[in-house]
């Protein structure tokens, strides 16, 4: 991993068209401007992880699972 | 990161206006869902005989399935807002032609069955594109319950 010392205003290039700009610092809390080209996808770490594991844990239930689903949402 | 709304989809439009699930036999993701990055084509296939519950199978790897609802049919005031890189991506530009499905993680019981309200698949059922649509806001839960 590449480790660098920023202020606030300066950036960082990734490539030739992702900017990473460190906008603001305060207390432990530092704000991040990203901008990228719209094929990118620019997410927190930590909401894909958890959409990962929740999608892992849905992935392929059981088929005992899904016929007792099916009945109860089987309607009257 | 800011979820801007694509011009030609209105406000809330995108409330999965088709509450009965076509079967659909090739859709496209137009990026992988998290945790799974190999599978991109899959078939939406109904379990039931009014389409509320149905399956994305994966066609590469056929044990790949989700089970999947129409998220209108078990959240009304559900809308989730589309940005306008994805709304391009899927090649979205009417409302209509959006099918908002979530992915559901089944209990031990109807009661503790749950949605993913956060993280929904969109699909244009024109394109026949689709992708898992990540949508970083707080009132959309990750296991928000089937049922009440």
């Amino acid at each position: 991993m590449l480790v660098l010392s920023r202020k606030a205003g300066e950036s960082v290039l990734v490539g030739d068209d992702i900017e990473v700009t460190i906008l603001e610092i305060r207390g432990d809390v530092v704000r991040v401007g990203i901008a990228a080209p719209r094929s990118v996808s620019v997410q927190r770490s930590e909401l894909i992880a958890q959409v990962s594991d929740s999608n892992r844990a849905a992935a392929s239930p059981s088929a005992n699972a899904v016929a007792s689903l099916a009945a109860a949402l089987r309607k009257p | 990161m800011i979820a801007t709304l694509a011009a030609d989809v209105e406000p809330g439009a995108v409330r999965g206006a088709e509450m009965e699930i076509p079967e659909i036999p090739v859709i496209e993701l137009v990026r992988p869902m998290p945790g799974f990055s190999d599978d991109l084509s899959f078939t939406l296939v109904r379990l039931d005989d009014d389409g509320t519950l149905c399956e994305l199978r994966s066609l590469a790897n056929p044990d790949l399935r989700f089970l999947v609802v129409s998220a209108g049919l078990f959240f009304a005031d559900y809308a989730p807002e589309i940005s306008d890189d994805d709304a391009q991506a899927l090649e979205l530009t009417r409302a209509e032609d959006a099918l908002v499905l979530v992915l559901l993680n089944p209990g031990e019981s109807l009661e503790s069955t749950t949605a993913n309200l956060l993280a929904p698949v969109v699909v244009n059922t024109t394109s026949l594109r689709a992708a898992q649509i990540v949508l970083d806001d707080r009132r959309h839960p990750l296991a928000a319950p089937l049922v009440r």
